[in-house]
């Protein structure tokens, strides 16, 4: 959380249990359908909050309403989810920390988001075995709009791009396109690289909405690279998760030695709009339990509990008195106390 | 330390899918195959294969602790994993049936019965018909299921379909087509792409250079 505040981010705390309509309207029907749900007294639904964001962004419109825009909020909380059995996002219960810069829609604002990613995965100390995909829905959104796919078929693409199934989504395109311009997206939509994938993106994908989003990409690729952060940086234009919650740029962070996705962000601009107040925002959230996970079996965590306790001043004493006496001076000073109450004199039969 | 591991599915994918790789570089020596070691590695030292029941490759790989894995398209739809199928191998073809005693027609059955290894498949295939099922859940032999009458229909993977004919039963809707897959985990696809692109492109075929990443696109 220190690194939130270091960016001027203030922490919020949201209602653990809250309606269910507003997780439906924050999320999307699809995911809020994983919140633990009960009736209340009066039969209205309840959920056991699946996600952070939905609250956020009905305090931003509502509670904060008056504040000066960007507003900046963080927070640290746990999440429930109902999750299926043996699979490899098992957890019900997990820790969320994530933040969201509302009411800004600049390249800047992305770029805040996105340094605050990559100094919290920096600060992990992981030896650098993390990357961060970009890539942006207006591209999907322009070509399936392009070829005019009803929603079915604009379901069924999407999902042959997700699971990088670039036969099949070669076939689906068939009837819509020629096979060469087939062949070169299912492809494009296969891999992940530096600038040159939006080169090549620019050069398959013709229509107009598909390049005004890869103008955007591009402008934070520069940004990106001129700060010398390409390493850990690739643009995946294959990442099409949650289209229906997501509206420009979005992200996911994929750490070495967790086997799923340990963070995602991105734009989601008409989020707000459903409490009553639209404007533009930009956040992410990272699985903290899935990370701890990966730290524990680094050698840096080992050493971690040891410099926590090399700092603990130990007291042993067989006065009583004399003890606490001595312990409350050090934590006076902001020192670590660990009493010994064994070698004390017994005060009780 | 090897750079990828890979876990196939034993049985009859697992001989095809281990010629293939030789195909595509890399190899395993006899000698270790015919070890019983359920984790080996390749001649290279550079690749690590996991050898596990067809139904457990995908839960390897979405957990991660297989980067990839060789497995039919019907286990994996069975499964319901989260998992990236970048590629479908020519390998291990066969479909998945519909198939009734001789001279049973289903459109005169109600509540249908229906035996199978796959239910969820099962399940989704019914479902979408609107067709109200109660699913046996079997383990193998399904065919007999059929025959002796415990089921009104089956739903099983078929290859030539033989063992149907010859116990008095009629194939009547292919559900899909089902070949091998190549699946990967969703973060070794983008922790490991280098490894990952160039043995997808080798099993690819030479001349295809998918998923080479780094390589200046002209």
């Amino acid at each position: 959380m220190s690194i939130f505040h270091g960016w001027s981010y203030e922490e919020i705390t949201t209602p653990t249990l809250d309606y269910y309509s507003l997780f439906e309207h924050g999320m999307g029907r699809a995911e809020a359908h994983r919140a633990f749900r009960f009736t209340d007294t009066d039969g209205r639904m309840l959920a056991l909050r699946p996600d952070v964001t939905s609250a956020v962004a009905r305090a931003a419109a509502t509670l904060f309403n008056e504040r000066e825009r960007p507003l900046r909020l963080c927070y640290a909380a746990p999440v429930f989810r109902q999750q299926p059995h043996s699979r490899a996002e098992w957890r019900r219960e997990s820790t969320q920390i994530g933040c969201e810069l509302i009411g800004a829609n600049t390249i800047v604002a992305d770029l805040e988001v996105l340094a605050i990613v990559s100094e919290f995965l920096e600060r992990l100390e992981l030896g650098g075995n993390f990357v961060i995909t970009l890539s942006d829905l207006g591209i999907f959104n322009g070509v399936a709009e392009s070829l005019a796919l009803d929603a079915t078929s604009r379901e069924q693409m999407r999902l042959l791009i997700d699971i990088r199934n670039g036969t099949d989504l070669e076939h689906f395109l068939a009837s819509y396109s020629q096979p060469k311009d087939a062949h070169d997206f299912a492809q494009l939509m296969q891999l992940s690289g530096k600038r040159e994938m939006l080169t090549w993106a620019r050069r398959v994908i013709p229509n107009e909405q598909s390049h005004a989003a890869l103008d955007r990409l591009d402008a934070l690729w520069n940004v990106i690279e001129s700060l010398d952060l390409t390493e850990h940086f690739e643009i995946d234009l294959g990442d099409v998760s949650r289209l229906d919650y997501y509206t420009g740029l979005i992200f996911k962070t994929y750490v070495n030695g967790a086997g799923t996705r340990v963070g995602s962000g991105g734009r989601y601009d008409g989020l707000t709009e459903s409490f009553g107040r639209a404007e533009p925002a930009v956040g992410f959230v990272v699985e903290l339990d899935a990370l701890a996970d990966v730290l524990r079996s680094s050698p840096r965590y080992a050493n971690l509990r040891l410099e926590s306790q090399a700092a603990v001043s130990q007291i042993t004493e067989n006065e009583p008195a004399v003890l606490l006496s001595k312990a409350l001076e050090k934590r006076a000073q902001g020192e670590h106390v660990l009493l010994n109450l064994n070698e004390v004199k017994q005060c009780r039969n | 330390m090897p750079e990828l591991s890979i876990a196939l599915a034993k049985g009859r994918l697992q001989a095809e899918a281990l010629r293939l790789l030789e195909h595509a570089g890399v190899a395993v020596s006899s000698e270790a195959l015919s070890s019983r070691r359920l984790e080996i590695e390749d001649e290279s030292g550079r690749y690590q294969f996991l050898f596990v029941k067809p139904a457990d490759v995908p839960v390897y790989v979405e957990h991660g602790i297989a980067d990839c894995g060789v497995v039919g398209r019907d286990v994996l739809l069975e499964s319901g994993t989260d998992l990236l199928q970048p590629l479908s191998l020519d390998i291990g073809r066969c479909r998945l049936v519909v198939a009734v005693r001789t001279g049973v027609l289903l459109s005169e059955l109600g509540l249908l019965r229906v035996a199978t290894k796959y239910p969820r498949i099962a399940s989704a295939h019914f479902g979408a018909r609107g067709r109200p099922v109660e699913i046996i859940e079997l383990a193998g032999s399904v065919e007999l299921a059929a025959v002796l009458g415990l089921a009104d229909c089956i739903v099983d993977l078929v290859e030539t379909g033989r063992t149907l004919r010859e116990n008095g039963l009629k194939e009547i809707e292919v559900i899909s087509e089902s070949t091998a897959r190549l699946v990967v985990n969703r973060a070794s696809y983008q922790l490991k792409a280098a490894v990952i692109g160039n043995l997808i492109g080798a099993l690819h075929g030479p001349g295809v250079a998918i998923g080479a990443r780094n390589q200046s696109i002209a």
